[in-house]
C-alpha cells in the first residue's frame, strides 16, 4: 500500500511523517488551493504574453526585414531578442513553481493532479507558447480552477490566449461572416479552422465515444468563430481574447442534436451541455484512472469517480477525493508506470535531491543575458529524459501508457539521470542509513528492495538501481 | 521553357512499358531491406532545392534568391550547388527526385502539417500513429524501427518494441549494473523493461562508453548505417532534420536554407559510409510538410507553401531521374495563385517504397496504411521492384 504515496503523489521524503490515515492525508490536500509554495518572483500571463509580443514583433516586423541579406548578422540579433524577451529564461522559472509544488509544499497530491489537468487541457510545441505563456496558463487557468467544477476549468481553459493560439482559433472565420465577405471583395479565402472545436470534443471533453459526427465538429466551429485575439498591429496577436461578432457565423447551429443561437454566448452554452454529457464524465473518470492505476481502466475502477461526479455536478476537489479513493483502493493489485517528470520528481522527493534551483538564484536572472547553466538546468534536464511538460508533440499531450515509454534510449535517461541526481544530494543524505529508513518508510517490500541494492557497494550505484527497479517505475 | 506538363507522363508511360520485361530474379527471400526517411521539418523548399531552369516566371518571381551554378540535373532541372553528396549519388544511380509532390495537406500550418506529414492522414490529430509504423505493423517488422531522435517520432507510432539512438550526454553505468537490473526484471516478470535493459546492455552504438558521443546527424546517420547494414539490425531508421522554415534571409547558395540543406546532405553521406555496400539495399526518402512559396516575400525568405520535391537514395532506385507531372509556373498553374502545385500525391511515394522495401502488396498498404485512398502505385516507375 506505501506504492500510494507515489502513486498519486511522490513518495515520503525524509522530513515527512508516515501518514497514520493515507486516505486522509491524500484526500485532505485536495480542498483550497493554497499559495505557491515558491518563494521567488512569480509572473502573470498577461506580462509573460508581453514578452511574447515583444519577440514575435521585433523578429517578423523588424529583424526579416532590416537583415534580408544577411544571415549571420539576423540570427546574431534575433539571438539578442531573444534574451531581451527572456525566451530561455520563463520556461525554467514555471518549471520551478512548477517542481516545488511536488518537492516543498504540503499539497503533493493536488500537484499531481495538477499536472494531470495540465496534460488534459494540452497545450503543445508550437510557436514559442512553450518559452513564454504555457508555464502562466497551467497556472491561472489550470490549476487556479482546481477548487472549481469541472465546466468553470473547460470555459475557461477554452478562451485562454495561449489555447486559442494552439489550436489556430484565430484562424477559425464563419464562411457567412461580415469579415468572409470583406475577405472575399479582396480577393482573400478564408473560412472555418476546425482545430479546436474538435479538440474540444474529442480531447476536452466528450471524447468520440460520445458519437459526435464531422458535422457536430464543423458546428461547433461555426460556435467558435470569432473568439480570436484582439489584433493590433503593435500586439500582432497577442492581445487578448474576445468575442469579435464580425468573424462569427450567422444563423442557428445545432451540436449534437441541440440547437444554439447565433453570438457571443453559444460557446459558453454548449460547453455546459458537453460537461454535463454522461461521455464527458466517463471519459475524465478513465483518464483520471489511466493517470493512476492502470493502462486499461475497468468499469468498476471508473464508478465511484463517475458517481462524484453526478452527486457534485463535476465539482472538482470531489472527483479529486474520489479518484484518490479508488487509486487507493487499487494499490495493492496494480502498479502504474511513472512518466519520466513524476519519476524524477519521486526520486528527489524521496531521496532529497535539490533538484530545483533556489528563487534567490532564479531572481538574479537580468533581461537582456543569457540565463547560466544553474537557472536553465531543469528545462534542459526534462528535454534530456525525453518529457518536458510544455512540449507535447500534440494537443492530447503526453502519453499516459507505459508503452509509449517503453524505449531504450527513455530508460537509459533514468539510469544516468538517476546517477547525477545523487550528486545533486547533500552529504548527510549520502549515507546506508538514510537509504535504509528511505525504504523502509517508502515500499512494501523493504528488506527484498534492500537485499537487492545492497549487491552493490557503492552509494551512488545502490541509488541508480533504487529508481530503476520495478517498484519504483511502476507505482 | 522546354518542359510541359505532358512530357513527363509519357517518360514514365515509356518507364512503365519496359517494366514488363523485367528478367526473371532469383528469390533471395534472405536479402534484408532497409528505409530510411528522413523528415524535413519547417517546410522545405523544392523549388530551391531543385530549381527549374529557363523558367522566366520562376527567376522574376524570386530574383534575389536565384541561385548561382546550379548543377545540371537533365534539360529542365538543376540540383542545389551544396548538395554534392546527393549529385554523387545521382551520378551513380544512387539518387532521384520527385517533384511537384506534398502530402495532400493544403493549409499552411506547420503544426498541422508536421503532423499530417507523420500520420498520413486528412485530418490534423485525428489519427494517432504514423504511416510508417502502421506500415511496419503490416509487414510484421515488430522490434526492427530505429528513431535517432528522443522522444519517439510519431512517425514510427504503430509498432511497439521500436528502438532509439540519441547518445547521453553522460555515461552508462557499469554493465554489471545492468545485468543486475536484467536479472530483476527478469525475475519479476517485467518481460518489456527486460527487453528494455537487453538491448541496452548489448548496444554496441553504445561501446565507445557513451560519453560525448555526438549528436549531429551526420554522426547519427553514420551509426545507423553500421546498424542498419546488420543482418539482424533494425529495418527503418527515421531522422529529423529541422530549421527549412526560412522566412528571412533565405538568401542564395550561401542562405540560411542552404544550411539545412547541407545538413540534410551530410546524413545521406553518412549513411552511405556506415551502410557500405548495403547502400544497394536500401532506400531514403525525405519527407516534408509543404513547400514555399514561389514569390519572395520583404525579408527574402519565402513563406508556406504547397507542392515541395522529395529526395530518393539508395541502390532500390530504378534509376536517377526527376520524376514528376510538373504542373508549370504561370500564376493559374499555381495553386491558388502563389504556390507550385502538387500533382503526385507523396503518399503514393511512400506506399510504394515501402511495397518494394517490405516486400508487401502495393494494394494491401494503400487499404490498410492509407485507409483506401486513391493512390498510385509507382513501384516500378520508382524503384527496382
Amino acid at each position: 500500500m506505501k506504492n500510494f504515496y507515489r502513486k498519486v503523489a511522490f513518495g515520503l521524503g525524509p522530513k515527512d511523517k508516515i501518514p497514520s490515515d493515507p486516505l486522509e492525508w491524500a484526500t485532505s490536500q485536495l480542498n483550497e488551493i493554497p499559495e505557491f509554495s515558491w518563494k521567488g518572483k512569480i509572473l502573470p500571463e498577461k506580462e509573460l504574453r508581453n514578452y511574447y509580443r515583444d519577440y514575435v514583433y521585433g523578429d517578423r516586423k523588424v529583424l526579416r526585414k532590416k537583415f534580408k541579406n544577411d544571415k549571420d548578422g539576423y540570427k546574431r540579433e534575433k539571438n539578442k531578442l531573444r534574451h531581451v524577451t527572456g525566451q530561455k529564461f520563463w520556461w525554467n522559472l514555471e518549471l520551478c513553481i512548477r517542481h516545488s509544488e511536488a518537492l516543498k509544499s504540503e499539497t503533493p497530491v493536488l500537484a499531481k493532479l495538477w499536472y494531470f489537468w495540465g496534460n488534459h487541457f494540452a497545450i503543445s510545441e508550437k510557436d514559442f507558447l512553450a518559452q513564454y505563456t504555457t508555464g502562466a496558463y497551467q497556472r491561472e487557468v489550470i490549476r487556479a480552477n482546481m477548487n472549481q467544477t469541472f465546466e468553470k476549468m473547460v470555459q475557461e481553459a477554452t478562451v485562454a490566449w495561449t489555447m486559442i493560439h494552439h489550436l489556430d482559433n484565430n484562424d477559425n472565420v464563419g464562411p457567412k461572416s461580415q469579415e468572409a465577405q470583406w475577405a472575399k471583395e479582396k480577393g482573400r479565402k478564408v473560412g472555418v479552422n476546425e482545430n479546436h472545436a474538435r479538440e474540444l470534443l474529442e480531447l476536452h471533453t466528450v471524447s468520440p465515444e460520445c458519437g459526435y459526427t464531422q458535422e457536430d465538429v464543423i458546428q461547433m466551429a461555426y460556435v467558435m468563430s470569432g473568439w480570436r485575439p484582439n489584433w493590433g498591429k503593435k500586439r500582432l496577436e497577442t492581445g487578448d481574447v474576445h468575442f469579435n461578432g464580425e468573424y462569427h457565423q450567422p444563423g442557428t447551429k445545432r451540436i449534437l442534436g441541440k440547437k444554439y443561437k447565433s453570438g457571443r454566448k453559444s460557446l459558453s452554452a454548449v460547453i455546459t451541455d458537453l460537461v454535463n454529457h454522461p461521455s464527458c464524465r466517463e471519459f475524465i473518470a478513465m483518464k483520471l484512472c489511466r493517470y493512476f492505476i492502470t493502462d486499461n481502466p475497468t468499469k468498476e475502477m471508473m464508478e465511484p469517480i463517475i458517481k462524484a461526479w453526478e452527486k457534485s455536478d463535476g465539482f472538482l476537489p470531489d472527483v479529486h477525493k474520489a479518484a484518490v479513493e479508488v487509486a487507493f483502493n487499487y494499490s495493492k493489485k496494480y502498479n502504474k508506470f511513472q512518466n519520466p517528470e513524476n519519476w524524477l520528481l519521486i526520486m528527489s522527493k524521496m531521496s532529497d535531491v535539490e533538484l530545483v534551483p533556489t528563487p534567490k538564484l532564479m531572481d538574479l536572472y537580468t533581461l537582456g543575458l543569457k540565463p547560466t547553466h544553474e537557472q536553465r538546468s531543469l528545462e534542459y534536464l526534462l528535454r534530456e529524459l525525453g518529457h518536458h511538460p510544455y512540449l507535447a508533440k500534440q494537443p492530447n499531450g503526453w502519453s499516459d501508457v507505459s508503452d509509449d515509454w517503453m524505449s531504450p534510449e527513455l530508460l537509459i535517461r533514468r539510469l544516468v539521470y538517476a546517477k547525477e541526481a545523487y550528486y545533486k544530494k547533500n552529504r548527510k543524505s549520502q549515507t546506508n542509513e538514510f537509504y535504509e529508513e528511505m525504504v523502509e518508510k517508502n515500499y512494501d517490500n523493504p528488506s527484498e528492495i534492500l537485499k537487492t541494492i545492497n549487491q552493490q557497494g557503492d552509494l551512488s550505484n545502490k541509488h541508480v538501481i533504487l529508481f530503476n527497479l520495478p517498484e519504483t517505475l511502476k507505482s | 521553357m522546354k518542359i510541359s506538363r505532358r512530357n513527363f507522363l509519357k517518360g514514365s508511360a515509356t518507364t512503365l512499358f519496359l517494366a514488363g520485361f523485367n528478367f526473371p530474379v532469383l528469390a533471395n527471400t534472405t536479402k534484408k531491406k532497409n528505409l530510411v526517411i528522413i523528415m524535413l521539418r519547417g517546410g522545405m523548399d523544392g523549388l530551391c532545392a531543385v530549381p527549374i531552369i529557363g523558367d522566366k516566371n520562376f527567376e522574376k518571381r524570386r530574383k534575389d534568391l536565384i541561385l548561382d551554378e546550379t548543377i545540371k540535373l537533365n534539360s529542365d532541372f538543376a540540383l542545389h550547388p551544396k548538395l554534392k553528396n546527393f549529385y554523387n549519388l545521382w551520378q551513380n544511380n544512387l539518387g532521384a527526385i520527385v517533384h511537384a509532390t506534398n502530402i495532400p495537406y493544403t493549409k499552411r500550418s506547420h503544426f498541422d502539417g508536421q503532423n499530417l506529414m507523420e500520420t498520413g492522414g486528412h485530418i490534423p490529430y485525428a489519427i494517432k500513429t504514423g504511416w510508417l509504423g502502421r506500415g511496419m505493423k503490416l509487414g510484421e517488422l515488430k522490434g526492427d524501427g530505429l528513431a535517432l531522435s528522443l522522444p519517439m517520432p510519431l512517425l514510427l507510432r504503430g509498432i511497439p518494441s521500436n528502438d532509439n539512438f540519441y547518445p547521453s550526454k553522460k555515461r552508462l553505468p557499469r554493465t554489471e549494473l545492468l545485468q543486475l537490473l536484467k536479472s530483476v526484471y527478469a525475475d519479476k516478470s517485467e518481460h518489456d523493461l527486460a527487453n528494455m535493459m537487453e538491448i541496452i546492455a548489448n548496444r554496441s552504438m553504445m561501446s565507445s562508453g557513451g560519453t560525448s558521443m555526438s549528436r549531429k546527424n551526420s554522426s547519427l546517420a553514420y551509426k545507423a548505417g553500421l546498424e542498419l547494414k546488420k543482418i539482424n539490425g533494425p529495418r527503418v531508421a527515421v531522422f529529423e532534420v529541422d530549421g527549412f522554415d526560412t522566412h528571412a534571409a533565405q538568401g542564395g547558395v550561401n542562405g540560411s536554407h542552404s544550411d539545412s540543406l547541407i545538413e540534410m546532405d551530410s546524413i545521406f553521406k553518412s549513411l552511405e559510409k556506415g551502410l557500405g555496400p548495403e547502400i544497394e539495399n536500401t532506400l531514403v526518402l525525405t519527407l516534408t510538410e509543404f513547400g514555399r512559396t514561389i514569390e519572395q516575400n520583404g525579408g527574402r525568405g519565402t513563406e508556406h507553401g504547397y507542392g515541395s520535391a522529395i529526395f530518393m537514395a539508395g541502390g532500390l532506385l530504378k534509376k536517377s531521374q526527376v520524376y514528376s507531372d510538373w504542373p508549370g509556373l504561370k500564376r493559374k498553374e499555381l495553386f491558388e495563385g502563389r504556390d507550385l502545385n502538387s500533382t503526385i500525391d507523396a503518399r503514393s511515394v511512400y506506399a510504394s517504397a515501402m511495397s518494394t522495401v517490405f516486400d508487401i502488396d502495393f494494394k494491401r498498404i494503400q487499404k490498410e496504411v492509407f485507409w483506401g485512398d486513391d493512390l498510385q502505385n509507382l513501384s516500378d516507375k520508382l524503384f527496382k521492384v
